[in-house]
Order: C-alpha cells, then structure tokens, then sequence
C-alpha cells in the first residue's frame, strides 16, 4: 500500500497521503466508539424518558439538557486534562475521547430518539394496552417499530457529527488523522504546505462524511413517501386519528 | 483525590478580566459569524431557489463540502493555508470571522432552502397574480414567511455552532477557550478552570437563546399567540 502509493505520487507526497489514511483507521475506530457507546446510553435514556416514574424522566431530561449545552471542546477538557490533574493521575486518551464522544453523542441521540417515540400516536399505545399487552411489550412489539423508522433517517445523519467532531481529540493528544495531519502541515518539507495537507484531510473527512450525509437524506425521503408499516390495511389510518383526537 | 481550590482564579483580579475578555470576544465573534453567515446563507440559498444551473450546482457543491468536513480543518485551511496561498497577513481575529462566517453560512443556507419549500405554492401564486415581479415575490413574500418558519431551527443552529467556536482558541484567537487555556497554563487547575468554562459556555448559550427567543416573539408576534 505505502509503496504503491510512493510509486503513483512520488516521495513525499506518497508517504503524506498513506500516513493520513493510516490515520483515517483512528478516526473511524473512534467514532464507532462514539456511535457505540452513545446509542446504548441514548437508548437507557429514552426508555428512562417514557418511564412511569416521574423522577426517572426528569433526570433523563435533565442528562439530555445538561449534555446538549456543553462544548464538545469543554468535555474533551475536562476529561483529558482536568480531571486526570484532580485525581492526580494519567488518562488514556482513548478513554478521554472515547468518553467524551460518549456523553455528547449520547444527549444528541438521546433527544432524536425521544422525538421518535413520542411521535409514535398516544392511540398506538392504547389499543396495545387495551389489547392486553404489558407495558415492555406495547414498547417492544408496537412502538419501537414505528420509531425506528422515523429515527433512521436523523441517526445516519448525526453520525457526521459524530466523525466530524472526532477531529477535536487530538487536543488531548489522540493520534488521529487531524492529530497526523497537523503534523505534516507543520513539518518544513515541500509538498506539505498547509494549503496543500489541509484541504486533502478535508477531502478524506469529506469521503467518509459524504456518503453519510446522502444516504440520511435517501432515508428521509423513502421514509415520507412510502407507506407506514402500520398502515397496511386501509382502514388503520383512520382509527389511528380518532384514537389520537381522543387522547388529546 | 487533590482538593478544588477554585479561589486561585476566581481571586484573580487578571484572570477574571481575562475570562471576561474572553467572553466578550466569543459573543462578538459568534455573532459576526451568524450575520455575515447568514448573509452569505441568502445568497447561496437564492441561487439555488432561482434554479440558474451552474450557480445552484456551485452553492451546492459548497454547502456539502462544508457540512461534511470538520470545522477545525476549515479553519486551518483559512487561517495557514489561503494567507500562505495568496500572501496576505490578517489578525488571528479575522481569520477566525471569516471560516465561522464560511461555517455557518452552509448550515444557514440548508435551513433557509428547506423553508422556502414550506411556503405554500398558493402565497407564489397569489403574489403573482396580484401583479409583484418574481423578485418583489421573494422578498416580500417567500423570505420572510421563510424566515418566520424557520427561525427555531436557526437558532438551534446557531446554538450549536456557537458551542463549536472554542476551536478559533487553536489559531490563536483570544477567546473564552484561549483565556481558559491561558490561565490553565499558570495555575495548573484544569479542573477548576474548565468547569468554570463550561459554565460560563453554558450560561453565553443560554442567554442566546433567551435573546432570540424574545426576539422571535417582538418579530413575529402571531407565532406565539396561544
């Protein structure tokens, strides 16, 4: 790959674009770190948000609020530097980042998630209940299929943020492919100029993000204009808006 | 555990100038960055709403570009690489107004395209037929029905990229984040420092849209009739 790469560009720029792909592994690998450990959490937060107890839904509410208002920058820093220096220790920063993607993404998510679910019909809910079903299974079997498609679409889409705000880790020293990029920009050789490296990672955050970006909007689209999974037979429709008049 | 010690800058007569400055600079930036951006927004909007081929595909083509890579490349880009380029000198300032105007001009323009589609096709055809030029129609009609629609997801925009400017700190503009990073590098109180930072990020953020929802409410007061 490196060799193939010298041979096709010539000497520095063929190391140059191999060692900012080497890099572009960390980016992905910490983003699906993010994506990961902010689903599960946005996930907890959700079922918490829909919870009977009252107490339950303001703390995710609060978690949510709290989270959405924080730089990601700030989160970095508390995590890589600050609370290291509290405790007197050293953090990976794998951990620092990984973390700190965590909680972001995990409000982001959180809150998408919850608009899905709450924009299932109350009726839904209702007619589950009414025929029987506990309160996890209306969830699991009824509503949780409507919201996943309304939430597909904006989830794909949060993930460029996700791999866009990546690029804040190598503040904390997370060799990534800002982290390696910076470098070369830096570095007195020619051929890596910054007008030359910055836009290339430009255009490599741009071929991971872009595909992304498209295939959100096709989610959107298809998911407007073809037919709800609920509203197979004819008549479903209907009873879903008497039901909602109801109980609102 | 080491214990706070939160005093060594909040009894800092410098620090809390340097933080207040800092502030300052953040709010100004911020908003320099929203009004040129959203300048630039209604004109890449407009190309695109008008349907000239090439510049609709140009405006295109620079709205995903900026909105699929990161800002912090953007900024290096505009801050090392174009004065590089092109041989000019500007303040860390400058630099930094003009990639969060570049910004935030791409995410305003998505927005903006998005509500000139939820005008209803009716007002286009009804301002026509009472007699308005196409470009009478826009302005006086599409833009600010657009903008009234709109505003909400501006200004969750334009909070969230309020929250991304810390990184103009990176290329030596004196911001919030500088200030914090400056006074880290004397006191050695990560901790302390940047909870205060956070706050004080989280209350600008607030206090933003506290504004511009008061705002919304003076300009378009049949929105929020109940």
């Amino acid at each position: 790959m490196k060799e193939l790469l010298i041979s096709i560009l010539g000497k520095p720029e063929g190391i140059v674009v191999f060692q900012l792909l080497a890099a572009t592994q960390y980016t992905l690998y910490l983003s699906l770190i993010a994506f990961v450990g902010g689903g599960i959490t946005a996930a907890l937060l959700t079922l918490a948000r829909i919870a009977p107890a009252r107490s339950v839904r303001a703390l995710s509410a609060a978690y949510i609020w709290l989270f959405q208002s924080v730089p990601l920058l700030m989160l970095l820093f508390l995590l890589g530097l600050g609370i290291p220096r509290l405790f007197s220790t050293d953090i990976d920063p794998w951990w620092a980042a990984g973390i700190a993607l965590t909680l972001f993404t995990s409000a982001y998510l959180g809150e998408v998630w919850r608009g899905a679910v709450e924009a299932v019909p109350m009726g839904q809910w209702e007619a589950a209940r009414a025929l029987g079903l506990g309160f996890m299974r209306t969830f699991r079997v009824v509503v949780l299929p409507q919201a996943v498609r309304l939430a597909l679409a904006p989830t794909v889409g949060f993930m460029v943020q996700i791999i866009k705000g990546t690029s804040l880790a190598y503040i904390i020293g997370f060799h990534d492919l800002m982290n390696i990029g910076k470098r070369w920009a830096n570095a007195p050789v020619d051929g890596t100029e910054p007008f030359i490296i910055f836009p290339l990672m430009a255009f490599i955050y741009f071929a991971i993000c872009f595909p992304l970006s498209r295939l959100a909007i096709w989610l959107e689209r298809r998911g407007r204009s073809g037919p709800r999974a609920t509203d197979d037979d004819g008549s479903s429709p209907s009873v879903t808006r008497s039901l909602n008049v109801q109980a609102s | 555990m080491d214990e706070l010690r939160f005093f060594e800058i909040y009894r800092n007569a410098d620090y809390l100038a340097l933080l207040a400055e800092g502030m300052g600079f953040s709010f100004g930036l911020t908003l320099g960055g929203a009004v040129f951006g959203l300048a630039f927004a209604l004109l890449l909007s407009v190309t695109r709403h008008i349907r000239t081929p090439m510049l609709g595909l140009a405006s295109a083509a620079y709205t995903d570009f900026i909105r699929n890579t990161p800002l912090i490349v953007q900024l290096f880009f505009v801050a090392f690489g174009l004065p590089l380029l092109l041989g000019y000198q500007w303040p860390f300032w400058g630099h930094a107004l003009l990639a969060l105007t570049l910004n935030f001009s791409a995410y305003f323009a998505e927005i903006l395209r998005a509500g000139y589609r939820a005008v209803p096709s009716g007002q286009h055809e009804a301002a026509r037929s009472l007699g308005l030029r196409p470009a009478h129609v826009f302005c006086l009609i599409t833009l600010p029905q657009a903008i009234a629609t709109m505003y909400p997801s501006l200004t969750s925009q334009f909070i969230f990229l309020f929250l991304t400017t810390g990184v103009v700190s990176e290329i030596g503009a004196r911001d919030l984040t500088y200030a914090g990073v400056f006074i880290d590098s004397r006191t050695f109180r990560s901790f302390e420092v940047f909870l205060t930072l956070t706050a004080l990020y989280m209350l600008m953020a607030l206090s933003f849209k506290g504004l511009l929802t008061l705002l919304h409410r003076r300009l378009c007061p049949w929105l929020h009739i109940r």
